[in-house]
């Protein structure tokens, strides 16, 4: 051995291989979605079609001192257009395989496929067309969802970063909407509201921690448990309370607050700085997690807790006050994300979140379990839910439950590593034991 | 600074009406590196766990330069002084050196910002007073073993450790990775931290101790110097006399069994590991590949027992091809296969005791019929093995993750070595068991050889390469740069390991 010992190999440093093949695979991906731009939106529409693209919403284009022209476009050459630009990005990802950004070409093919859509959805048949879309409009109307998801994913990653899987977001939007409703409705005030919806939803929270942190039960099962709990007992409340005494229940919505100036900016105009309150306490939400999560002596210790509980206690760090405290702090923010979703909807009706909870779950998944990127995914499955019901006005030949598929589809695939490397915090679920 | 004097007195700490510490008294001296030897079982991690703060103790006292203190939590035992060096590190993989180090301790700029600047400063200033290489901004699960243990060592000192507690630190180490750590304890020793290293292989303790103490059974049964002899040390560890030395019949091969040609073998990277080897076992004997971890024993092994596609060559057993075959259908060609990570690859750890003895015998006819299991004949089997093998288990219907290492590793011995097979392979057999499993170990693969199997033992231990072969082939680079009798010198063997290939001869 002690001669052995003489002959130091150098200490190699292993580096994760590139992964050009998935990168490749997103490329062919690409070049599939140009592919269905070209025969079914280019194809599909006639050779004389044509489509009128607004940037104008109708109820703010009175009064706004901006007015971009609208576009009436060539369908069928539009949508070729795009197909061609579309299949250039995915082939200069198969053929260049780039190292970064990746992710960003496919968001730009996104961009690309939604406009080939909304081109071929308003198609005329004749020159003087008679549909019209309205982007802002369209952007307007997906952004309401787009923030109750964005709450959610936040309740999400907030818990599964230090390791406790919240599937019981669903639970949290359902018993703060109720809860906002009610509040919302005797009270008129839309703060009170919040802060009960966060009482309520840490509650709910409280619930999960107490089984999952105290008892080490299976954190899935004890969040389905919830959802299924205060769905049947919003449910109950609503025949027996609601339905008796509409004035609490009477739909009130809060008023937009414009910020000056910024909200006539065309089109982010309307869409960002024309909002309720709760979207502008969104984005103090996203950018304070942000921060708090990856810059501060906090953020650090949950992250620690989430990946590697035993690490954490061996130097002195309470892994389960951390995971108690986390777990409550997400629950509060998804029971305001239910409150925000009865800001946008007026009236609480059973049940009426269908599902959008296990969309949140799935955009932590998307985005990493990072807050940026899960505010990118919110806005894809916003966009996509936004058009599952609104393209039912026009003559589109595919039935919204199909296009409701696909945030799940797309969660399948992310999840299955097709697209880009996903990795939950190590100790995301499992529960833990003090030695 | 101040130096640490630590003396345990009287520490005694039970588990229901199991005694695992009875009454150990122990010092440690400022500078000194204490080492306590002990068989896996003994006691040595219950003494750390309490001495770490992890447990309390039901008796008996801590006293840190003669004043007694009490730990009710690591983060007391840390704030003490006392750092500990885990077995299976307490790193977080995705996070960077400079995260793991500050980990609790963290250093604060403005609105609570963890001040990374003063922490890569801080670690760079450490890896500079002790000597300790490393990357503030390198990510953990990037870094080889070696080097993360290093993180474990910076991140005790600069939670300012002037005791650090090793505990078994060489398990996962190469044999450059033990040597570099040895010279890094002896410089902390130097520098006047006290080293507490906990192990149970003679001989790391003889190169690094300056005081030895031994445990067993939960109770101090002596103290040593490093000059004593290894059968002095392991006498006391084990309570009975060791024999050390493998006593074998001479070398009398008979026909080969296993017939390796020209074998080339790639790894995922698609590099070839193994590169064009061929060798031979007989019946009857021990062929020992030795070399440096890493230089494609683990794919040879694997290539052999069916668990890797061939490149390329050959592999015959008793006549029959086993090149790219199922491991079933090496299994029947008559291989015994004893896999190098045993928990990963040898056992199902969560299966009873009985269960895992018959894991390589699923559809033989005395332990299954038409689709169902004879499950007392797979007890009656169990419990035979048991017996017979020294198998210390609570009962057969245990699950095997709860026995100890060596007791796991018997488990597998005694399955693969139960069929009446031709050749027996055997990767790293006795890596992290005690002296007693070593020497019942090696006790069983001379009598395999004895019997007349042909037996591939692959060992990055020259030790155990020393005292069982009876040739060695040392692997290089995926090449066998020598075959060479155990008279050789380690020296010429050391010569082949690092692929230089003058000495070549038998």
């Amino acid at each position: 051995m002690e001669l052995v010992s003489t002959l130091v190999t150098p200490d190699v440093v292993i580096r994760r291989d590139t992964p050009a093949g998935r990168t490749r695979v997103i490329g062919a991906i690409m070049s599939l979605m140009a592919l269905f731009i070209f025969w079914v939106f280019a194809l599909g529409a006639t050779s004389k079609a044509s489509s009128i693209i607004t940037f104008n919403p109708l109820n703010t284009s009175g009064g706004a001192p901006w007015h971009l022209a609208s576009l009436t476009l060539p369908s069928r050459v539009s949508a070729l257009v795009l197909a061609i630009i579309a299949l250039a990005a995915g082939i200069e990802t198969i053929v260049r395989v780039p190292a970064s950004r990746v992710m960003a070409r496919f968001g730009f093919v996104s961009i690309l496929f939604l406009l080939g859509l909304f081109v071929w959805t308003v198609r005329s048949s004749g020159p003087s067309p008679t549909n019209f879309i309205d982007i802002t409009d369209v952007l307007v109307n997906a952004s309401g969802i787009t923030m109750v998801l964005i709450f959610g994913s936040m309740s999400g990653i907030m818990c599964e970063r230090a390791g406790v899987v919240n599937i019981a977001i669903e639970g949290q939007f359902l018993g703060g909407a109720f809860i906002g409703a009610i509040v919302a409705s005797s009270t008129n005030s839309f703060v009170l509201a919040t802060f009960a919806g966060a009482a309520v939803g840490a509650l709910l929270g409280w619930v999960l921690a107490f089984f999952a942190v105290r008892y080490r039960s299976d954190q899935v099962i004890v969040g389905v448990v919830l959802v299924t709990m205060i769905a049947s007992l919003t449910n109950f409340l609503n025949l027996t309370f609601l339905t008796p005494f509409q004035q609490y229940n009477t739909g009130v919505t809060p008023s937009s607050i414009p910020i000056p100036l910024l909200d006539k900016i065309p089109i982010i105009g309307p869409l960002l700085f024309n909002q309720d309150m709760f979207f502008y306490m969104m984005y103090v939400l996203v950018a304070g997690m942000s921060f708090a999560l990856f810059k501060t002596k906090w953020g650090l210790r949950v992250r620690a807790v989430g990946e590697h509980p035993q690490a954490a206690a061996t130097v002195g760090i309470r892994v389960k006050g951390v995971r108690y405290f986390n777990v409550i702090l997400g629950g509060a923010i998804g029971g305001i994300g239910g409150v925000a979703f009865i800001a946008l909807h007026g009236q609480f009706n059973p049940g009426f979140t269908s599902g959008l909870g296990y969309i949140a779950l799935a955009a932590v998944i998307f985005g990493r379990w990072r807050p940026s990127g899960a505010v990118v995914a919110s806005i894809i499955f916003g966009l996509t839910s936004m058009l599952a019901s609104g393209l039912q006005s026009f003559d589109v030949p595919v039935s919204s439950e199909i296009l409701g598929m696909f945030p799940y589809i797309i969660t399948i695939a992310v999840v299955s590593g097709l697209i880009g490397r996903v990795r939950a915090p190590a100790a995301d679920g499992i529960p833990y034991k003090q030695d | 600074m101040l130096f640490m004097r630590l003396e345990l007195k009287g520490i005694t700490k039970r588990f229901g009406s199991f005694t695992a510490n009875d009454a150990i008294d122990l010092v440690v001296e400022p500078g000194e590196i204490h080492c306590l030897l002990g068989e896996n079982g003994a006691g040595k991690s219950t003494l750390m766990n309490v001495l770490f703060g992890l447990y309390s103790a039901d008796a008996g006292e801590i006293l840190i330069n003669g004043e007694s203190v009490h730990f009710a939590t690591s983060g007391d035992a840390v704030r003490k002084g006392i750092g500990m060096v885990h077995q299976h590190f307490m790193l977080v993989p995705v996070f960077t050196v400079a995260e793991n180090v500050v980990l609790g301790f963290e250093p604060t700029k403005s609105f609570n910002r963890v001040d990374y600047a003063a922490a890569s400063d801080k670690i760079r200033k450490f890896s500079e007073e002790f000597g300790l290489e490393v990357d503030p901004d390198a990510i953990i699960e990037e870094l080889p073993v070696g080097i993360q243990q290093r993180v474990e060592i910076l991140k005790a000192l600069s939670q300012e450790a002037e005791l650090l507690i090793l505990d078994e630190p060489t398990a996962v180490l190469t044999p450059q990775e033990i040597e570099s750590l040895i010279k890094i304890m002896k410089d902390l020793a130097a520098s006047g931290k006290s080293i507490l290293f906990i192990s149970h292989k003679l001989k790391e303790v003889k190169a690094v101790a300056d005081k030895i103490t031994v445990i067993r059974l939960g109770k101090v049964v002596g103290t040593g110097l490093p000059t004593d002899s290894e059968e002095e040390l392991a006498s006391k560890m084990v309570g009975r006399s060791v024999n050390l030395q493998v006593e074998k019949s001479p070398h009398n091969p008979g026909t080969p069994m296993l017939e390796v040609k020209n074998l080339v073998v790639r790894d995922e990277r698609g590099v070839a590991v193994v590169n064009n080897i061929s060798f031979s076992v007989c019946q009857g004997e021990i062929l020992a590949v030795a070399g440096v971890q890493g230089n494609g024993q683990s794919e040879l092994v694997e290539a052999i027992a069916g668990m890797r596609p061939v490149e390329s060559g050959t592999i015959t057993i008793n006549g029959t091809r086993v090149d790219n075959a199922s491991p079933r259908e090496c299994l029947d060609a008559g291989l015994a296969h004893i896999p190098e990570d045993r928990q990963r690859d040898g056992l199902v750890l969560k299966l009873s005791v009985a269960d895992n003895l018959v894991l390589n015998t699923p559809r033989a006819p005395q332990f299954a019929g038409r689709g169902t299991r004879k499950l007392s004949k797979v007890r009656e089997n169990a419990e035979k093995l048991v017996q017979d093998f020294d198998i210390r288990t609570e009962s057969v219907d245990a699950p095997v993750g709860s026995l100890s290492g060596g007791n796991q590793q018997k488990v597998i011995v005694a399955r693969e070595l139960s069929r009446n097979v031709d050749v027996l392979i055997a990767a790293q057999p006795t890596r992290g068991l005690d002296v007693g499993s070593i020497e019942y170990v090696h006790k069983q693969f001379i009598r395999e050889r004895d019997s007349n199997k042909a037996v591939l033992l692959v060992s990055s231990e020259l030790d155990e390469v020393f005292s069982l072969a009876d040739r060695i082939a040392v692997m290089f680079q995926g090449g066998i740069t020598g075959v060479v009798s155990p008279d050789s010198t380690r020296e010429a063997i050391g010569l082949l390991m690092a692929g230089i290939t003058e000495h070549t001869n038998v």
